[in-house]
């Protein structure tokens, strides 16, 4: 029922190309043979003109879009993930909404199917494209095999996907990182994985991607516990309050259960645990103080 | 010696069928009976021809079995991922306008009559009938399969608007029950689903819990042979 576009290719007249290398030669300076080689040695003489690589390998070895892909995710909003024993916890900085815009149309925290949800940072269109990829894969998958996939699984495929487009002609890579959470649809065990726009992946106990993800991995590593449920909450959300500005305003939690599957927590929810994060903070800062001297 | 081609174990499954859904006033009520035959073989007796396209909407099947299941899959694969992107429930049009896409545009394939019924909260309970052809036609209530014959009069006799869950479910067993006596290709149990606002409700009427007709004898537990 589906149908793909098919791109057009033109082929053209051999006195045409020899005119068109003509004019390019006027544009460029270069001189003009009446026989060129093609540009590079992979290319047939000017068929299509969407068949040229463009992330290519450097003399010292990057794959430089790539790597100017991962800049793009270091620029994008933070977003954290910590995997309890039944709760899986996603968050993400909101960036203050416009007064006019309509904040619930900015979703930065996706379902990908009742089990599965993703959440990003980086180029919002091209998370956009991928997780509608992912949607119908999920759905694809329960129909061919008449089973939920797994996050091992439709990890993978996302990530087998950011990996193409790093290898294929005409195309850039998607300038976004995923975290990708749910559980398995069979033994109900919660996971937690990462993509990043070279293709690679990999299972966490609790990552961060994104702006200053290097400061609140750190404060992971440092304060990571196997949690459940509201702990597991409040350590996503400290997570994310040593790079955030506090407050519920710029915070968007979702929490993923095994039952209810995922729930945006709502702003008054998370400010509530801001509140409670912040009392506790300041409680500790008195006792370090120490008891008040007498006069 | 050839071995003798049976008809039996090689044609096709086909739903003879009784299959309906009622409108009442705060939900539907979806009915069928139980029986899948190849040829004059009755393949399964206690079949189950009422599936579920979404929480809230399910759907009736008559005619060929594999047509039948194909499409209700093809629906749900469909159905889960507007809802995926919707974020909320999709609505009983939705569901029905997609079945008939299948069905018309596939109709050369196909040999499947289909009843889509449930609730939505911008409808209430609402009944499509797509029969063979697939016309998407939405009605108070919808009959198919081979023994929807035998209830044109009756029905046109005992249906009237806004019925009470109970009565409407009186309704769809006794009309069952009613085709299930004159048709062959129906029989076996009459499998219910009621569904409203408050979620959906499945039911089961043992073949001796149905209500008896003109002539019909009462079934008779088989007695246990000391062997």
């Amino acid at each position: 029922m589906e149908t793909h576009g098919v791109m057009k290719v033109t082929c053209e007249h051999p006195l045409q190309q020899i005119l068109n290398a003509w004019a390019r030669s006027v544009s460029t300076g270069q001189s003009f043979k009446k026989n060129p080689k093609p540009d590079s040695i992979s290319e047939p003489v000017e068929m299509a003109r969407y068949d040229r690589a463009i992330t290519v390998f450097s003399p010292d070895g990057h794959l430089f879009q790539v790597e100017y892909a991962l800049e793009a995710v270091r620029k994008g909003n933070a977003a954290v993930g910590v995997r309890g024993t039944d709760t899986i916890v996603l968050g993400v900085e909101k960036k203050s909404t416009a007064k006019l815009q309509d904040a619930r149309t900015v979703r930065k925290i996706l379902k990908l199917d009742e089990h599965v949800s993703l959440a990003f940072a980086g180029l919002t269109a091209d998370a956009r494209v991928l997780v509608n990829r992912a949607r119908i894969e999920c759905q694809s998958h329960r129909l061919t095999v008449e089973d939920p996939v797994t996050v091992e699984y439709i990890t993978r495929f996302i990530a087998g996907l950011q990996q193409k487009y790093t290898q294929s002609g005409g195309v850039r890579p998607f300038g976004i990182s995923t975290l990708i959470v749910g559980f398995d649809p069979y033994t109900g065990v919660p996971a937690l994985y990462q993509t990043d726009p070279s293709g690679t992946f990999s299972a966490w106990k609790a990552n961060a991607t994104g702006r200053n993800s290097n400061s609140v991995r750190e404060f992971l590593e440092k304060n990571y516990t196997e949690t459940s449920g509201a702990e597991t909450v409040k350590l996503a959300v400290r997570a994310l309050l040593e790079v955030v500005e506090s407050g519920g305003k710029n915070i968007e939690i979702a929490v993923m259960t095994k039952n209810e599957g995922l729930r945006l927590l709502d702003e008054a929810e998370v400010e509530e645990i801001v509140a409670g994060i912040e009392a506790e903070k300041a409680a500790v800062e008195a006792a370090k103080k120490g008891p008040p001297r007498d006069q | 010696m050839e071995p003798m081609a049976c008809q039996w174990t090689d044609a096709p499954h086909s739903m003879g069928t009784t299959i309906m859904a009622v409108e009442y006033n705060g939900g539907v009520i979806l009915g069928a009976d139980s029986r899948t035959t190849t040829g004059v073989y009755v393949a399964n007796r206690a079949s189950d021809k009422i599936t579920e396209l979404t929480d809230n909407v399910y759907l009736c099947r008559s005619g060929s079995a594999a047509d039948s299941q194909v499409v209700s899959d093809y629906v749900r694969y469909f159905l889960n991922q507007h809802t995926i992107l919707l974020g909320r429930l999709a609505t009983v049009k939705t569901a029905s306008t997609l079945v008939k896409e299948l069905s018309y545009q596939n109709k050369s394939f196909l040999e499947t009559g289909l009843i889509v019924a449930g609730w939505d909260k911008y409808e209430g309970g609402s009944v499509y009938g797509i029969p063979l052809g697939g016309t998407l036609l939405r009605l108070p209530f919808a009959t198919g399969g081979s023994g929807s014959s035998y209830l044109y009069g009756f029905l046109d006799q005992a249906w009237k608007s806004n019925m009470t869950q109970e009565e409407a479910e009186a309704l769809v067993v006794k009309s069952i029950s009613l085709a299930i006596a004159r048709d062959g290709a129906s029989g076996g149990v009459v499998r219910t689903v009621t569904i409203n606002e408050e979620g959906v409700q499945r039911k089961f009427y043992a073949g001796d819990k149905l209500p008896l007709f003109h002539e019909e004898i009462a079934p008779r537990p088989t007695p246990i042979h000391a062997n």
